[in-house]
């Protein structure tokens, strides 16, 4: 990063120092040639009038006084400052100021500033007179131009260096304009790399290019965002589908393994009831040819109980296989054979569970066999009551509507929902797929037959519903039943609805 | 003796005569009717400024087939240097109507328009004046 500013001021300058280093050389020579030639035409320009002029003045002057007049506008000229040198002359004397500086006067006029070196500018002019001409050279000094010249030349000088100075800064400030929002660009870029997708860019610089180059790589910005939201959100979605075909493979073998279960007890079951009933018979002919009061008597009625008690198993399976010989489907209301249950396992719970039961106001008739609804509701109570016996807690029973059914086995259509939820101690989630198995319990042997919650499921099941299940250790469970709601059609032809 | 004599002689022709003294000269026609200038009108002849003589206007011709004589001609006649000449020649033509010297670059082109004018007036080296019978001088202006 540094070395990107680094090496592009170092360049930008390079390149100012490069070209002032071509053209400052040149440039100086030039202004101070300039110079030089404008202070030495100024001067060659005035000697050369005020020469000529001293020149004029000596031709006015004629007459035997010619010496001491001369000699008055010689003095006059010295006295102008300029002249350094003054003397009139002819081929026999010489007349010079008195009061000009002794200077040595070379035989030769100048022409040019500077010429001979001798930092005396001479010049002279033939005077002509009536009797014979007279020659006056003039000596105008040099030096105060050279000055002048030089302290002109030194400003140029200083200048130029100001000039080199102010270049190189504008340099600098200019690579710095233009590197900073290249290098914050730059910094952005790695944040992005770096996986920070969501800052914006915005360098904010006022050099078009720069501008552009930052929405360029905003717009490759937004393109990376939306693109790693549309991955993020196929990957979620794959992997909620994938949970789902899970769920349903899962659901599905549990169904197979029920179904491959109830069958086999249907079997069994049917067996075994066949077996019970000449035993259930031939002991009631028994028992009405042995007197009454006997010990055979009452050991056949023991085997006689046994053999109801037999029986009843024996449905109990058959229901859960579905086999059982369902009553007539009648429509009826969810709510009544609800609180019938209600009523009566609040007469068997201890009063440390509370018993909560809520429902819509509206009707919600379910066609069906009530009593089996009665019986589904009995056996969750009492497991929901087995599993809080000891801590006491919640038993709560709501009714509602539901929309669509969990379970995509059963038909689409409206249901009505029955959850009976409990604050027991839960189950783990190895034994909530066995829960619905016959014969599967966690209660002591000889507690229970481990038949009821298969029950629920076959009576469930038989009335085109579903059963899920949610539980968590230590917190509780909640079973959810959906019982398909009947149609206005089946409510306003029970007759009909029954007979289909 | 007559040796020594002999050798001397023949030193004193062979020995480099001293260069005779240069002239730059004010010069015209030789059918001109001009016979003196002063150096002041000399000056406004050459800066373009009208003078008169016998109500004719003089034509002056400036001479720049030589440098150094052009160099004279600045530092003596106009007494400018050329850049303020330049100046003064171009105000005077453009404000006040006057003349620019019409300049030659070749002796006999000046020679020639010298010549076929009785009004023109230039300036000139001596040595090139002295074998021209139709060419006058009239004034002495710079001498080496």
């Amino acid at each position: 990063m540094e070395r990107l500013v680094s090496s592009l001021s170092v360049r930008l300058i390079s390149v100012v120092l490069v070209i002032l280093a071509a053209l400052v050389p040149p440039l100086y020579l030039g202004v101070s040639a300039i110079v030089r030639d404008g202070y030495a035409e100024r001067f060659v320009n005035s000697l050369r009038a005020y020469s000529r002029l001293v020149a004029d003045e000596l031709e006015a002057i004629d007459g035997p006084d010619f010496e001491r007049r001369a000699l008055a506008v010689l003095d006059s000229a010295v006295l102008s400052g300029q002249v350094v040198f003054a003397e009139v002359r002819d081929d026999t004397h010489t007349l010079r100021s008195t009061i000009a500086t002794p200077v040595y006067a070379p035989p030769r006029d100048d022409f040019h500033f500077g010429d001979q070196g001798d930092q005396i500018y001479f010049i002279t002019h033939r005077v002509n007179r009536s009797d014979h001409p007279v020659f006056v050279r003039l000596g105008f000094d040099e030096v105060p131009t050279l000055e002048r010249t030089a302290v002109a030349q030194r400003r140029v000088l200083i200048a130029m260096a100001a000039f080199v100075a102010s270049s190189i800064a504008v340099a600098a400030w200019l690579s710095w304009v233009i590197a900073r929002p290249m290098v914050r660009l730059q910094r952005a870029a790695q944040r992005v790399a770096g996986g920070d997708t969501h800052t914006q860019l915005d360098v904010g610089s006022s050099i078009r290019e720069v501008q552009e180059l930052n929405y360029h790589l905003e717009h490759m910005r937004r393109e990376l965002v939306g693109a790693n939201e549309r991955l993020s959100l196929e990957i979620r979605e794959r992997e909620v589908s994938e949970q789902k075909r899970l769920d349903l493979e899962r659901r599905l073998l549990h169904r197979e393994r029920i179904a491959t279960i109830g069958t086999l007890a249907g079997g069994v079951a049917h067996e075994f009831n066949n077996i019970m009933t000449p035993v259930l018979l031939y002991s009631q002919l028994a028992l009405e040819d042995v007197p009454a009061g006997g010990e055979l008597a009452d050991y056949l009625k023991r085997v006689i109980a046994a053999a109801h008690r037999a029986r009843s198993l024996v449905m109990r399976i058959l229901t859960f296989s579905r086999e059982m010989d369902l009553q007539q489907p009648t429509v009826f209301l969810l709510r009544a054979p609800v609180e019938e249950a209600l009523a009566l396992l609040r007469e068997i719970v201890p009063a440390n569970i509370e018993i909560v039961f809520s429902a819509p106001l509206e009707a919600m008739p379910v066609l069906g066999d009530a009593s089996l609804v009665h019986q589904v509701v009995i056996n969750l109570g009492t497991n929901a009551y087995e599993a809080m016996r000891d801590a006491g807690g919640r038993l709560a029973v709501t009714l509602s509507v539901a929309d669509d059914p969990p379970d995509s086995h059963v038909e689409p259509g409206r249901y009505h929902l029955l959850e009976v939820s409990d604050t027991g101690h839960g189950m783990e989630p190895a034994v909530l797929s066995h829960i619905f198995e016959p014969f599967f319990t966690t209660r002591e042997v000889g507690e229970g037959t481990g038949l009821g919650l298969s029950v629920v499921h076959g009576i469930v099941t038989s009335m085109g519903g579903a059963i899920t299940v949610r539980s968590r250790p230590g917190y509780g469970t909640t079973f959810a039943v959906y019982l398909p709601a009947a149609s206005a059609a089946q409510r306003h032809e029970p007759a009909a609805a029954a007979s289909a | 003796m007559r040796r020594l004599l002999a050798i001397l002689l023949l030193l004193c022709l062979v020995a480099p005569a001293r260069p005779a003294s240069q002239e730059v000269v004010l010069v015209v026609s030789a059918d001109s009717p001009l016979q003196e200038l002063d150096s002041v009108s000399v000056r406004k002849l050459f800066l373009g400024l009208p003078v008169l003589i016998k109500g004719s206007p003089l034509r002056p011709l400036r001479n720049r087939s030589d440098p150094v004589l052009d160099e004279i001609f600045l530092q003596q006649i106009v007494a400018m240097s050329q850049p303020n000449y330049d100046r003064q020649i171009l105000i005077g033509v453009n404000r006040q109507g006057w003349l620019r010297p019409t300049e030659y670059g070749r002796s006999s082109d000046l020679v020639a328009a010298l010549q076929a004018d009785p009004y023109a007036v230039s300036f000139m080296w001596e040595r090139d004046v002295a074998h021209n019978p139709r060419i006058r001088i009239i004034r002495v202006l710079w001498s080496d």
